[in-house]
């Protein structure tokens, strides 16, 4: 226990120490920034639940089921998530962080390290599902004027399910890496995690629920309320716990702290099979770990490093481009987003394929255009979002390389318009594909079509500036994995801003683009007056795209001068 | 070659450099010594453009570093300490890289080629530099700072991570370039080296420089004859740390 203590104390002290850190400031302000959003996202969370459970208690002879239902299936989400997390934290803390060297240096049993780094991320896999989880019980325990008891149960059995997820995950890992470098298990495990997920929201997408509110559906959904009825497998984890928080919140406690202990049982049983199984197998597959993880593409050999000519280039710039290009495309960790993305991007196409346009009260020709303008901003949401994944860490991406560029005969500012070119050509792509087809599959007037596909091109280059000129002003270089800089305050600040912009080009197109559209509906010539104001208006959205690129490129320049 | 003007860092409140001042002349190999923290990697950082100066300004062969950047910079070859580089590109591909960077002209693939084969990397060009050792990167750098033949080479700890051998060829270079007219700025603390190559010394301590001169200028100063330059440094920083 004493040897646990002291390999937790260094980050128990850089924790303490991180106030008289230079970042001190930053790191604050970045605190209060999180938590408002955190209590935002949490309060959101239990006004949900609160508002689900208050519905389902008033239908009749279903409520409760449903309810219970909901509870076992939020609990089996939370024990998914909580597997999939420790995998990938117990990869990280016990085979690929960087202080693993000076760790196994020192004279402690790999056993012990192991315990001290699966403890950590114990902590670290599971803080976030338990605080997130906690509106949902709330919700629970006040709309069932649940007992104290109730609360007690369930934190007790959350811990016991939080210690039995990082228990499998750790054994997984452990298993794994006698046989495959870690570095390759994580690219597989970040791969599978992302087709599963994609898998899961097709299917999600394709069943359609939105039928569920479909009289002609509801024989079927009478048959679903029967089979939910059924009681998960008694040998499952997530039965113990979904029992112990049921018991509790209905008021049968003994069942309840049977379950609660059966979960508890069965962490410590992990906890002493891992400390079994790593005193064995740990130190071989962190020493397996060392090895270069397998890549994508095996380099060019031909030409001698020479890329497909891109002559119109200058050539520190040509340099830069193709130095991007590849190391983008050696590094597997992005594969995976791609699949994503390419997956979004099929269930956002097929959304807008199944809109029952022809079952509204509304005029068809009105709902499709205001469909199709809505649709300009959701893209550009998109785009934010993907912006924010890829583009924003580009500057960070050079970590601890970027002496390179400080000290190359380029400048800051032509790097990052570099960085921003490179990205800008993907992206805009990307969300004409989005906007034009689904135009098509909306149907709308040539109008439409050209104010949308317009009005993307000028906005997403400031969208891919605001993400490459922010994240050159809040680089990370230290970071082990830059593309989790977007979760940083930089990247917290990127998209609102970001939403800001779209929401501000929206609001300058929206008055003049409805009147006009109105007018060529009704028949009529449009008034001089309806022209000029939507032409003032584009060209006022022209200029806050050409600032929104401008002024973020500067001032990431200018932050890096100072880095 | 190199002018450097009172050139001053401050990190918060540590001055890690105060109002430096040298003149270095072509083709020469200048070794700056110094104990841990005296303000070397600093300087060097700041005469590689990597880092900005708190005052104080820096010319390469009469060009402003600090006003004209990009100009400046095309003179310098710059070796860090530390060798992070890109490791997603191969050794071959990190060096036409460069050599696109700095507008290196002619046969590229020829000049790359020879470098490679000189720091004994020529087998090892097409595999990703992820895969490299230390030296290796080490020596990988020293060739791509090589490539664009800068009037200026600015290195930090050349000899860390290097093998004898290696150690050897970078010693024989850096003589060969200073022949050539090139000058060579150089922290180091392998006083061997500095003492075996170095036409002339400078001691900085405490983010000041406290001797400046030849290996026998620093002897004399520090009052200890036929001592060797290891002696010399004990002695001058012992005094300034009293």
């Amino acid at each position: 226990m004493r040897t646990l203590a002291i390999l937790w104390r260094p980050r128990l002290l850089s924790f303490r120490n991180g106030r008289l850190s230079r970042t001190a400031r930053d790191r604050r302000a970045r605190l209060y920034l999180f938590s408002l959003v955190g209590f935002v996202f949490w309060l959101g969370t239990y006004g949900v639940f609160h508002r689900v459970l208050t519905y389902f208690q008033g239908v009749e002879g279903f409520g409760d089921i449903l309810a219970a239902r909901l509870l076992a299936m939020t609990i089996m989400t939370f024990f998914s998530l909580l597997v999939f997390s420790h995998v990938v934290t117990v990869l990280g803390k016990i085979y690929l962080s960087r202080d693993l060297d000076l760790v196994h240096s020192l004279p402690v049993p790999p056993g012990e390290v192991f315990l001290a780094r699966w403890g950590e991320s114990v902590v670290d896999g599971s803080w976030m599902v338990v605080l997130f989880g906690f509106p949902v019980f709330l919700a629970y325990g006040v709309i069932y004027k649940a007992q104290v008891s109730f609360y007690v149960v369930t934190l007790l059995a959350v811990a016991a399910m939080c210690l039995a997820a990082s228990g499998i995950g750790a054994l997984v890992v452990v298993a794994l890496a006698v046989a495959l470098p870690a570095g390759r298990i994580r690219n597989a495990v970040v791969v599978l995690g992302v087709l599963l997920l994609l898998v899961l929201v097709v299917v999600v997408r394709v069943l359609r629920p939105e039928q569920l509110v479909n009289p002609e559906y509801f024989l079927s959904v009478a048959f679903y309320l029967r089979s939910m009825e059924a009681v998960g497998s008694p040998f499952l984890p997530t039965t113990w716990v979904y029992d112990a928080v049921h018991g509790a919140l209905t008021g049968d406690l003994g069942d309840a702290l049977f379950n609660t202990a059966l979960t508890g049982s069965l962490a410590l049983s992990l906890a002493f099979v891992n400390f079994w199984v790593a005193s064995v197998l740990y130190f071989p597959g962190f020493s397996r770990a060392q090895t270069t993880s397998l890549r994508l593409f095996a380099p060019l050999r031909r030409g001698e490093g020479r890329f497909p000519p891109i002559p119109f280039l200058p050539r520190p710039l040509r340099a830069f481009v193709v130095k991007e290009i590849r190391t983008f495309f050696r590094d597997s960790s992005q594969w995976s987003q791609i699949f994503l993305i390419l997956g979004l991007v099929v269930i956002y196409l097929y959304n807008f394929s199944v809109l029952p346009l022809d079952k509204t009260p509304i005029r068809t020709v009105y709902l499709q255009n205001l469909f199709s303008f809505l649709n300009m901003g959701l893209a550009a949401f998109v785009t934010t979002a993907v912006a924010a994944r890829f583009c924003f860490p580009a500057v960070s991406m050079e970590g601890t390389a970027f002496w390179i560029v400080r000290a190359s005969p380029v400048s800051l500012e032509a790097l990052l318009w570099i960085k921003f070119l490179v990205y800008l050509v993907p992206l805009l792509l990307l969300t004409e594909v989005l906007v034009v087809v689904t135009n098509i599959l909306l149907g709308v007037t040539p109008f439409m079509m050209a104010l949308s596909a317009g009005t993307i091109l000028f906005m997403v280059p400031g969208v891919v500036a605001m993400a490459v000129g922010l994240g050159a002003a809040y680089p990370d270089f230290a970071s082990e994995n830059p593309a989790q800089s977007v979760t940083s305050f930089g990247g917290l600040l990127y998209m609102m801003l970001s939403a800001a912009f779209i929401a501000l080009v929206a609001v300058v197109e929206a008055g003049p683009v409805y009147s006009l559209f109105m007018t060529t509906v009704r028949g009529l010539e449009p008034s001089w007056v309806e022209i000029l104001g939507l032409t003032a208006s584009l060209a006022l959205v022209v200029v806050l795209c050409a600032l929104a690129v401008v002024l973020p490129l500067r001032l990431g320049a200018r932050r890096l001068e100072d880095v | 070659m190199i002018v450097l003007k009172e050139l001053t860092k401050r990190y918060d409140r540590v001055l890690a450099v105060d109002r430096l001042s040298l003149r270095l002349e072509a083709g020469e190999i200048f070794g700056f010594i110094g104990p841990n923290g005296a303000g070397k990697t600093t300087t060097i950082r700041m005469l590689g453009g990597v880092l900005k100066p708190t005052a104080g300004a820096i010319e390469i062969g009469g060009v402003s570093l600090l006003e004209r950047p990009v100009e400046a910079k095309r003179m310098i070859g710059f070796i860090p300490d530390r060798p992070y580089l890109y490791e997603k590109l191969t050794g071959m591909e990190f060096m036409t890289f460069t050599a696109d960077l700095y507008g290196v002209d002619g046969d590229v693939e020829g000049k790359a080629m020879g470098l490679l084969e000189r720091f004994d990397l020529l087998n090892r060009r097409h595999e990703l530099i992820e895969a490299y050792s230390h030296g290796m990167r080490q020596r990988l750098i020293i060739a791509a700072a090589l490539l664009h033949d800068p009037a200026a080479i600015v290195v930090d700890e050349p000899m860390v991570g290097l093998d004898p051998t290696a150690v050897k060829m970078v010693k024989d270079i850096f003589r060969d370039l200073a022949r050539r007219g090139k000058t060579i700025f150089m922290s180091t603390h392998t006083l061997s080296v500095a003492e075996d190559i170095c036409d002339r010394i400078g001691i900085i301590h405490g983010g000041s420089l406290i001797a400046l001169g030849t290996v026998g200028d620093l002897r004399r100063s520090a009052g200890v004859g036929e001592g060797d330059l290891e002696e010399v440094f004990m002695r001058l920083t012992e005094e300034e740390t009293r």
